[in-house]
């Protein structure tokens, strides 16, 4: 069984940590909000950079916020087969979605 | 019915060491609550999965439904989710570094940050059911189809979203509860972390709703 001490070390994040990367999210957040006022070239471009904005405050929120950069192997593995499950579902969607309308005859 | 006859487990070598307490595995209760995270990511996932689904196939409708939204109230929420997941996470250093009254604090300012969520919500669904926005209605079947699926996407989404944020606030008058009883101390602080956790999530899922619902209609 974990000793509190041995809980403290694995939970190794400290307040000033928490605010710096509060103003990382922040940051990010408001780049979210201007995106589309400063480069708004095609729907494809906004929700491409809009993705990559979401994707990386995800990372921040998860390492840090939820403490997985300090948790043990196996809490990252199963975070990793998690998503790796719906990014399954997510592209078997895709090229439904892509290529249903499209006819291949691939004896033609 | 409790018996007093300590129960003994044996290690690799044959060691026999005798069970404390079968309440307090630290490990097995976060490894527990993230079990339960994912099955949220698999119930929001595949709302995501269609939206992304019906997006691709009615970009221009999923533009023009988007435009109709109010950026100010949704960016508002946004705000206020992410200032309130700050204060939640600072709840759960403040306990663990001993500050019980710092502590309670800021799980009360994010109770107060997590009703100002829901109230911003309330205004902005009432602003569309009195615009006769709302499923099923007359005035949104007339539109086109794409329009028709945004919406009721966006009522599905925000709709669950905010159940959570209401289970997220029964949370927390619990853990606060708990807190006052003393259950919940710097040395078991587990019940606090997995609620933080949690609000962490519900934080999560609208990074990711706020720019596909509110955002695309300028973008695009």
């Amino acid at each position: 069984m974990l000793k509190s001490k041995q809980i403290e070390q694995v939970h190794d994040i400290d307040a000033k940590l928490y605010y710096k990367i509060f103003l990382m999210l922040l940051a990010l957040t408001l780049l979210t909000f201007l995106q589309p006022f400063i480069i708004s070239e095609s729907l494809y471009s906004t929700v491409s950079i809009q993705m990559f904005l979401a994707l990386i405050k995800t990372f921040l929120i998860v390492a840090y916020y939820m403490h997985l950069k300090y948790e043990s192997m196996l809490f990252k593995v199963i975070v990793l087969v998690a998503v790796g499950t719906l990014c399954i579902f997510f592209i078997i969607t895709a090229t439904d979605a892509i290529f249903r309308n499209e006819t291949f005859d691939m004896f033609g | 019915m409790k018996n007093n006859t300590p129960e003994i487990i044996y290690d690799k070598d044959g060691n026999p060491h005798e069970i404390v307490d079968f309440n307090n595995d630290y490990i097995a209760s976060k490894l527990g609550f993230w079990l339960f995270l994912f099955t949220e990511l698999m119930l929001f996932g595949a709302m995501f999965l269609v939206f992304a689904f019906f997006f691709y196939r009615f970009s221009a409708d999923f533009v023009t439904a988007s435009a109709g939204l109010s950026i100010l109230l949704g960016g508002a929420n946004t705000l206020i989710l992410l200032v309130s997941t700050y204060f939640m996470g600072m709840s759960l250093i403040n306990l663990k570094n001993r500050g019980i009254e710092e502590c309670k604090k800021k799980i009360y300012i994010t109770l107060i940050l997590a009703f100002l969520f829901l109230l911003i919500k309330l205004v902005e669904w009432s602003i569309e059911i009195n615009h006769g926005i709302y499923p099923d209605s007359e005035i949104l079947n007339a539109k086109e189809h794409g329009v028709i699926l945004f919406f009721g996407l966006y009522f599905t989404m925000t709709g669950f979203h905010g159940i959570h944020i209401i289970a997220g606030i029964f949370l927390m008058f619990w853990v606060l509860r708990n807190i006052k009883k003393g259950k919940i101390n710097p040395e078991n602080h587990i019940a606090l972390e997995n609620v933080a956790l949690y609000w962490d999530l519900v934080h999560l899922v609208w990074v990711f709703l706020f720019p596909l619902f509110y955002i695309i209609g300028i973008g695009g």
